[in-house]
């Protein structure tokens, strides 16, 4: 489906009639993607211990890589001399890399932000001063080469009420993407997604995302959320934000990964999500499951010969039981390859019965029954009663 | 399960068969020598089922140790099937040894009838008893009866005698158990031969431990108190009694010799006519970032032992761990795509190590039997002599260097 020019095309199949849901494929230059897809995160050209076998296994079609983290280690010249990151690694399906730029807020206490780019303290030992441009942020995206990459944005913190902060961050980030677009050297293997800013501010949002609208792009990120926001203010950000942009393009809301936020955004019209929050729990021993999730640490799973979900056909519970993964977790490596296996199979089921349902058009009823299982007493937050009713979905009735 | 081995010499390389209770003469299951995979809470370390299964298409025997499973003991009184069942590896056989080959045993806090066993909750005492109890719960394929085999090179003759005293208690009480125990009647019990380096022990301790024909194998113990120490034993501080042993044991029996010996040592033993050895050497291999990549063939082309990924030389080196191998970790990642795992401790870089290290382990095995078939065992072994040395020559000049550096600070 992708001609040399053009790295990403975007194809529409079902609408949910009543929720702004829908599915589609993605087609990138390695392989299709079937979305809403959620994208797990394997920050340093490795998925957490999982071989690129079990991923494929796992039918995961795209992952997240961090450029940042690459940028240090194993850094450009050797990414490049391997030719690129999917080399490196050895995956042959999509990859994303962010911009660099979030980490460099979320790590870096002294990272100080200029028109000319984010100026940060190097981690080495040489402490050289660094400053990561927009150019320089694309540069190494080229070089690692994933199918899709984010361009340079100004991130403010969710919480921050400085609306002055704000309006430049946006001012910003618009002023970015144009220098992010005119430093990309690979447009026919790579799409850069603008990022929306304008934290919690209506008013901003709008101005942020109509202009990206203008932008020759493929697809869209929604950003600066999921950091400490109040949900009531995320759900809301997201649903104005999807419906400004186009609806032929992509649009991926950056750092979701809860099955509950991720049902809701799916209403709300996104397409595309990643979160660290699946393989990071998986380490501390933390299994999900469709109501939520079980810690194996507890001590009432020591006798519980039965896997972490009946339900599921991933590896992990196809061949161990709770009491013994509750005997071996934070004790060894393969409790935590194990959940995290679990874990990303339990994601891309959750994903797939949500694209079945949308094309099935029993999508509403999927949310009222998930919604209740998740919250058996109905007493549903507001923020997903609210958000749900935007999209004409009643919970409460 | 029958173990059976056609010679008549006694301290002398040899092919063997194990097989299991009711296979045909004509469908063994396994050739000796060979070795078991060391595992860690009853999983190799760092590699999952949906791995292992990458790794092996045969059948393989695990060696699970008591002291990284005691903790399972409450569970396995519950659990319906055997351990290996409940570590999720029920495609193998198991074996279970009381210490831990890769760690090394801490020594002293003996109580009399008890040896202690260092668990994740502690210190545990078990007595004859109570250890025949967990085989039952446990149900391995094979086990080691309880033994006291904390001595070493340095023992003193006091703990030596004490050792070997300890020793005849249990295999007699494990031994009653065994014989009387309907749930172990297919079980494959290994009786332990301890003594230290005194001859005259091992003498006493052999005296009381092979008359039962109901003995499937032996095991030599308390050459060491296991973990990495192990690697650098010479065979010539180990010969005589390894020799003397093997020498009056019965030749029909199946021998073992447990801990992460270097792969000559390996080969000097299977000289003395032993037969079963286990993986805890990858397991050190791979805990040092290293890769074994000694020749597994007898032409005169000499490899290097092994290869440290750590080093900054592998940083942008993309060929595969060992041109020609067929493992996984050769067959689609790089030197350098490791190195950088490695570097940035990611949880797969010990996997891909594992991978491939227990493969060339495997395969070493396969070369032993090919050559004992062959006669061509001391052409090889000559080889491996030589990659051997120069490896201890670059980590000695290492050392020596360390230590001259700590000394020109000081």
């Amino acid at each position: 489906m992708t001609s040399p020019k053009n790295p990403l095309v975007f194809k529409i199949f079902t609408e949910c009639r009543k929720t702004k849901a829908r599915t589609s494929k993605i087609y990138l230059p390695h392989g299709e993607v079937d979305a809403p897809v959620f994208m797990p995160v394997g920050t340093q050209g490795t998925m957490k211990g999982l071989l690129n076998e079990q991923l494929y296994n796992l039918e995961i079609q795209i992952i997240l890589a961090n450029t940042y983290h690459l940028g240090l280690k194993p850094g450009r010249e050797i990414i490049e001399k391997a030719g690129g990151l999917h080399r490196f690694m050895n995956w042959n399906r999509n990859l994303l890399t962010d911009s660099g730029g979030f980490q460099m807020v979320s790590l870096l206490k002294l990272a100080q932000i200029t028109e000319e780019g984010v100026k940060f303290q190097s981690l080495n030992e040489s402490k050289l001063e660094i400053l990561l441009t927009p150019e320089h942020s694309i540069e190494i995206q080229n070089s690692i080469g994933a199918d899709i990459i984010m361009q340079l944005d100004d991130v403010v913190k969710t919480t921050s009420t400085d609306v002055n902060r704000i309006t430049e961050a946006v001012g910003r980030t618009s002023r970015w993407l144009d220098r992010c677009l005119m430093a990309h050297k690979k447009a026919d293997s790579q799409s850069i997604f603008p990022i929306v800013q304008g934290g919690l501010s209506t008013e901003l949002r709008t101005k942020s995302a109509l202009e990206h609208c203008s932008k020759n792009v493929r697809g869209y990120a929604i950003g600066g959320l999921s950091g400490g926001e109040s949900k009531d203010d995320f759900w809301k950000m997201v649903h104005l934000s999807t419906n400004i942009l186009p609806k032929d393009k992509p649009r991926y809301v950056m750092g979701v990964g809860f099955a509950v936020d991720l049902v809701v955004c799916v209403a709300l019209g996104a397409d595309m999500f990643d979160c660290v929050f699946p393989t990071r729990t998986a380490r501390f021993g933390c299994a999900l499951i469709m109501t939520g999730q079980i810690n194996l640490r507890q001590k009432k799973y020591q006798n519980d010969f039965s896997p972490i979900d009946k339900e599921c056909r991933c590896s992990t519970c196809e061949t161990y039981t709770r009491s013994y993964l509750h005997h071996i977790v934070t004790m060894h490596t393969v409790a935590c390859h194990l959940v995290t296996v679990h874990n990303l199979a339990f994601q891309q089921r959750l994903m797939k019965t949500i694209r079945v349902n949308i094309k099935e058009g029993t999508f509403p009823d999927f949310v009222r029954k998930f919604m209740y299982d998740v919250y058996p007493d109905k007493k549903y937050p507001s923020w997903v009663a609210d958000s749900m009713k935007a999209v004409n979905i009643d919970l409460i009735r | 399960m029958k173990f059976s081995v056609k010679t008549s010499v006694k301290s002398a390389p040899r092919l063997g068969k194990l097989y299991c209770s009711n296979d045909s003469p004509s469908s063994f299951r396994f050739q000796t020598p060979m070795v078991l995979l060391y595992t860690r809470g009853g999983s190799l370390p760092h590699i999952t089922h949906e791995v292992f299964k990458m790794i092996s298409k045969n059948q393989e025997i695990i060696q699970i140790p008591l002291t990284s499973t005691y903790s399972f003991h409450q569970a396995m009184s519950q659990f319906e099937g055997n351990i290996a069942s409940f570590v999720g590896m029920k495609d193998c056989l198991s074996y279970m040894t009381v210490q831990d080959p890769g760690e090394l045993t801490q020594s002293g806090h003996h109580v009399k009838d008890n040896i202690p066993i260092w668990t994740r909750g502690g210190k545990v005492m078990i007595n004859a008893d109570k250890y025949m109890d967990l085989i039952e719960n446990y149900k391995p394929d094979m086990y080691c009866m309880l033994t006291d085999s904390d001595t070493n090179v340095a023992s003193l003759n006091k703990r030596i005698i004490k050792s070997v005293d300890n020793t005849i208690k249990f295999y007699n009480k494990c031994m009653e158990r065994h014989t009387k125990s309907e749930i172990l009647k297919d079980t494959f019990v290994i009786a332990s031969v301890t003594g230290g380096y005194s001859i005259r022990e091992r003498k006493r301790c052999l005296d009381a431990v092979t008359s039962n024909e109901n003995v499937g194998g032996y095991v030599i113990d308390g050459l060491h108190n296991n973990g990495p120490e192990v690697e650098f034993i010479p065979f010539d501080e180990v010969k005589p009694v390894v020799k003397y042993v093997t020498e009056n044991l019965p030749v029909d029996k199946v021998r073992i010799v447990q801990g992460c010996w270097n792969p000559l040592m390996v080969l000097h033993l299977v000289g003395c006519g032993i037969d079963i050895f286990d993986t805890s050497y990858c397991y050190i291999v791979t805990e040092r970032s290293a890769a074994l990549t000694f020749s597994l063939g007898t032409d005169d082309k000499l490899q290097k032992f092994e290869i440290n990924l750590r080093e900054s030389q592998y940083a942008d080196d993309f060929k595969p761990i060992l041109p020609n191998c067929t493992c996984l970790a050769c067959t689609k990642h790089t030197r350098g795509y490791i190195h950088h795992l490695l570097a940035v401790q990611e949880l797969l870089g010990p996997i891909l190590l594992t991978i491939h290290n227990v493969h060339h382990y495997l395969r070493f095995f396969e070369k032993i039997r090919e050559c004992i078939k062959e006669n061509t065992l001391p052409e090889y072994q000559t080889k491996i002599a030589k990659e051997f040395r120069e490896f201890e020559k670059k980590i000695s000049s290492r050392t020596s260097s360390d230590t001259s550096v700590i000394a020109a600070e000081s």
